[in-house]
Formats: structure tokens, sequence, C-alpha cells
């Protein structure tokens, strides 16, 4: 065994030390923030704890929670995480395309393109999700059109995304220099090649932390589609058992708990994904 | 000697403005031209009407063969247009690189989108000139990664990539750091030496002095004056040529 001071581990200099110093300050900070999360979770637990107590006379009670209906009914509702994430990804497609082309109708100069784009974006966000959710419900039929429940819904959440989505879109073309596009056109490319090769692979990179940010409102708003009882999903499921067996509250904390856990992985990925395409930037 | 560019009566209006006033230029093959004049002149917007990066008004632009009239529209006047931007190649002021691809693959896209070459002949086309600007050593590297004077070098490897017959360049070193303009010049004094014609919009006297075949004076949208370099540089025969030589030497722009 080696007793003396291992070499490596000594400071070897002054900018060294300030940046150890650097490193165990944020190290700290980091350590700081992970307790107090943690004590804020322990206290949103003891909030449903259902304890009873009386403190100098005053009697106070937390929430309480039928743990015997929750482990009953975990996987029943656990099952609709699958179609929640199925309506989340095909709509998020969709949405992407609608965005892409509504985005392209926005900066067209031909008069009916733009004319199509800005009616689509205003007629979309001018009108509520839940109500356009119902409509696709309500009025495709009277078209003789029939879609299975998941369809319907990843119509109308796709449609109203991609009105959304279609304004990042729209800014990150724009965030195209207009050196870019002259020394393209200057090499003798034609507009399609201009857009393909030079204009969206960049507007891309600008658009994916935004289309990320998109994509986690999404699966919650995919709740919204359990409302017209034909998709099976997270919400659907919770609201089913908890109105049948009078446990309203119970279900819906456990549909709250899914959702939030979905969304906190969602967001990890999507914070990999920037760090990566920020990387490429240097 | 037919001219390979040639510019004649050529106007521009941006809105009510009157940038180009009836312009008339003959470039030989193989010439040297260098443009100069104040900002504002209407210098730039001459070159870039070259290329149609700018419409012109008013005029002709003979380019290689191609007679393109101004104003011109449809289908056979775009072919035109699309013509004289192959056989043109041009080196902006802020480089323009293309920041999502290697500098590799700047100087393959042209040629790979633009003419449907093969990669491995373009490959072979992009290193060579590569190597013709001295940055072959930082082929996979990425623009943001190399110095302005690497870039622009990178930018005009990317524009010989596609064997232009004239290559134009718009104050190529107006961008850059002091330190690194040399660098650019002497790439471009090479492509001088191996008989490249030319067009540049430039500042740097003492390039226009040694490289030049001739020296433009644009003022106003006019061109005001034009000959040898020592004649125009040492005995201006215009004032305005006067008062730009003496701002240069007192330093200012």
């Amino acid at each position: 065994m080696n007793l003396l001071p291992k070499k490596e581990n000594a400071p070897t200099s002054h900018v060294e030390m300030l940046y150890q110093a650097y490193q165990r300050k944020e190290r700290v900070f980091r350590m700081n923030v992970g307790i107090s999360w943690g004590i804020l979770l322990l206290f949103l637990v003891f909030l449903f704890s259902g304890q009873e107590w009386t403190l100098a006379g005053i009697p106070f009670k937390t929430i309480k929670v039928d743990s015997e209906f929750i482990r009953a009914n975990m996987v029943f509702i656990a099952g609709g995480i699958g179609e929640t994430i199925k309506i989340s990804i095909l709509s998020i497609i969709l949405a992407i395309l609608l965005a892409l082309f509504a985005a392209l109708g926005r900066l067209s100069t031909f008069p009916p393109f733009y004319a199509l784009s800005t009616f689509y974006v205003s007629l979309i966000r001018g009108t509520p999700l839940y109500l356009q959710i119902f409509f696709f419900f309500l009025a495709l039929p009277q078209l003789g059109i029939i879609l299975p429940g998941l369809w319907a819904g990843v119509l109308a959440l796709g449609l109203n995304y991609g009105a959304y989505m279609s304004e990042t879109f729209r800014a990150g073309i724009s965030s195209v220099g207009k050196g870019q596009r002259e020394a393209a056109i200057a090499l003798g490319m034609t507009n399609g090649q201009l857009m393909r090769r030079i204009v969206l692979p960049q507007a891309l990179r600008f658009a994916i932390p935004p289309m990320g940010n998109d994509f986690i409102a999404m699966t919650k708003d995919s709740a919204l589609v359990a409302a017209t009882g034909f998709v099976h999903e997270l919400m659907w499921r919770a609201v089913k058992v908890g109105r049948a067996q009078f446990h309203n509250l119970e279900a819906l904390i456990m549909a709250a708990i899914f959702y939030w856990v979905m969304t906190l992985l969602l967001t990890a990925v999507q914070s990999r994904i920037e760090a990566r395409l920020s990387k490429g930037d240097r | 000697m037919t001219p390979i560019v040639k510019l004649t009566n050529l106007k521009k209006y941006f809105g009510r403005l009157e940038v180009l006033k009836g312009i008339d230029l003959e470039v030989q093959p193989r010439e040297v031209v260098c443009v100069i004049g104040r900002s504002g002149s209407g210098k730039s917007t001459m070159l870039r009407c070259i290329n149609f990066l700018e419409e012109p008004s008013e005029g002709t632009i003979e380019i290689h063969g191609l007679t393109i009239p101004a104003g011109g529209k449809g289908k056979e006047h775009q072919q035109l247009v699309h013509e004289a931007r192959l056989v043109t190649g041009m080196v902006f002021q802020e480089f323009n690189l293309f920041p999502h691809m290697s500098i590799l693959e700047n100087v393959m896209e042209g040629p790979v989108i633009v003419k449907g070459m093969d990669k491995a002949k373009a490959q072979e086309i992009a290193e060579m000139n590569l190597a013709r600007v001295g940055m072959l050593f930082k082929k996979d590297e990425y623009p943001l990664r190399i110095s302005g004077g690497q870039k622009q070098r990178v930018a005009i490897a990317r524009a010989l990539a596609m064997e232009p017959k004239v290559m134009l360049f718009d104050e190529p070193t107006s961008a850059l750091d002091p330190e690194l303009i040399g660098e650019v010049l002497e790439v471009m004094k090479g492509l001088a030496k191996e008989g490249t014609t030319m067009i540049v919009v430039t500042h740097e006297m003492g390039f226009a002095r040694e490289v030049a075949d001739r020296i433009v004076v644009m003022n106003e949208g006019e061109l005001v004056e034009q000959g040898k370099p020592e004649d125009v540089l040492n005995h201006p025969q215009h004032k305005q040529t006067q008062a730009l030589l003496d701002r240069y030497r007192t330093g200012k722009k």
C-alpha cells in the first residue's frame, strides 16, 4: 500500500483549485435542490395520508384515500398508458406534417396556399380543443365518415397541434438567414432544392426543442379524448372505474401519477436530445 | 476578343430609388476587374445583378454566350437565369457556408445537388478545390469550428467546385479581422495567376493595385472611371475617385 498522497489528486494549480471550488459549488447546489424536491414530495404524500390530529384545540386532517381501491385498480388504469402513448405519437406525427405545410403556406406567395394556411391556423387556434374533439365525433358521421374512436381523436389532436406548431416551424424557417438562401441560389439550386437541402434541415434543428414541449403537452391533452367515451386511454379508464366504484378521487390521483411519470421521462429524453443538438453546434 | 461578361445600360431601382443608373461594362476572359467605390455606390448591386441575385430593372446582361434582358418573365427567362448562375461562382462578404454540413459536404453540395454528379466524383472535385485553397486538412470539420479567413477560403472552394467561367467576389474580406485578410487575398491572387476571370468588389487597394488588370470606379450608381490600376490609383481623372482614394489614404472606408 502506498501511504504517500496520490499526486494526481493534489490540486496542481490556482486555476485547478478555482475550478474544483466551482464544481463543488455546483454539486452542493444540485444536492440541495434534490433534498428540497424530496421534502416537497413528502409533503404531497402527507397531504394524502388521511391523518387526523388536534393542535391547540384546532382539528386538522389530510385527504383520505382508499389504498385498497388503488391496489385493486392499478393494473386496469395503467392499461391505458399504451393507448395514451399511441394517440400521442400518432397525433404528433400528423401535427408535424400539417405544421410543415401550414408553415410553408404561410411563407408562400401563392394566394390560395397562403389563404388555406392562415384560414386553418386561425380556425383551429380560435376554438377550444375540447370542442374540436367532439366535433370530429359528431360532424364526421353526418358526412358518412365514421372513424374508429382512436383515429378521430388523433385527427382532432393532430389538427390542433399542427396549427400551433406551424408557428414554431415558421419561426424556424425564418431563422435561416438570407445569406444561406443566396448562397444556395448562387450555386444554382432550385427553390425545392434550397428548401430541402438548406432551409429545412436548419429550421428543424431550431424547431426540435419547442416540438418536444408540444409533444409533452400533447400526451396530457390526449386525456380530453376520453370525453368522447370511445378511446380507452388513461383518463377514460380512471373516470370509468372511479365513477363505477365511487372512488373518483383515487382514480384521478392514480391517473395523475401516471401522467406525471410519463412527462418526467419525456422531459429527460428531451433534455438529452437538446444537449446532443447543442453539441453539434460547437 | 468577345467579352465573357457584358453589361449594357444596366439599371436597377429599389422602389423609387435608382441604385444603378445605366452601367456599361465589358469583362474579357482571364481578366481580373476590381470594382471600387464608396458604400452605397451600387457596386455590390451591380455584381449581384450579374447572377440575378438582384433582378435588374432595365438593360441587358450577356454572360458566356447567354443574352439575358432585364425584366424577363416565364420559364425561358428562368432557364437563362439558371444557366447564368451555373457559369458564375459567387463569394459573399459573410461567407454563408452551410452550418449543418461539414467543410467537405459544403463543397460537394453544388456538384451533387445542382449538377447531379455522383458522390465519389464530387468528392474528388471537392478535395481538389479544398487543396487549392489550402483547406483540405479541415475537410471533416464544421464551419463553426474554423476561423473567418478559413471560412472564406472554403467558400471560394465551394464556388470553384462548380467550375464557373467567372468568379464574383462581393467584398470578400470586409467581414474579416485584419490579421485574417491576408490568407484570403493570397488565395485570390493564386486564382488570378491561374487565369480565372474575376470581378472583385473590394476596399483592398493594395490587392487591387497588385492583382487587378483593370480598376472600375463607381459613384452614386454610375461608372465614373476605369483603367489600369496605376493610372486610376496614381492619376485619377474623376474628382470622386480622388475623394475616394483620399478617404482610403486617411484610413477610412
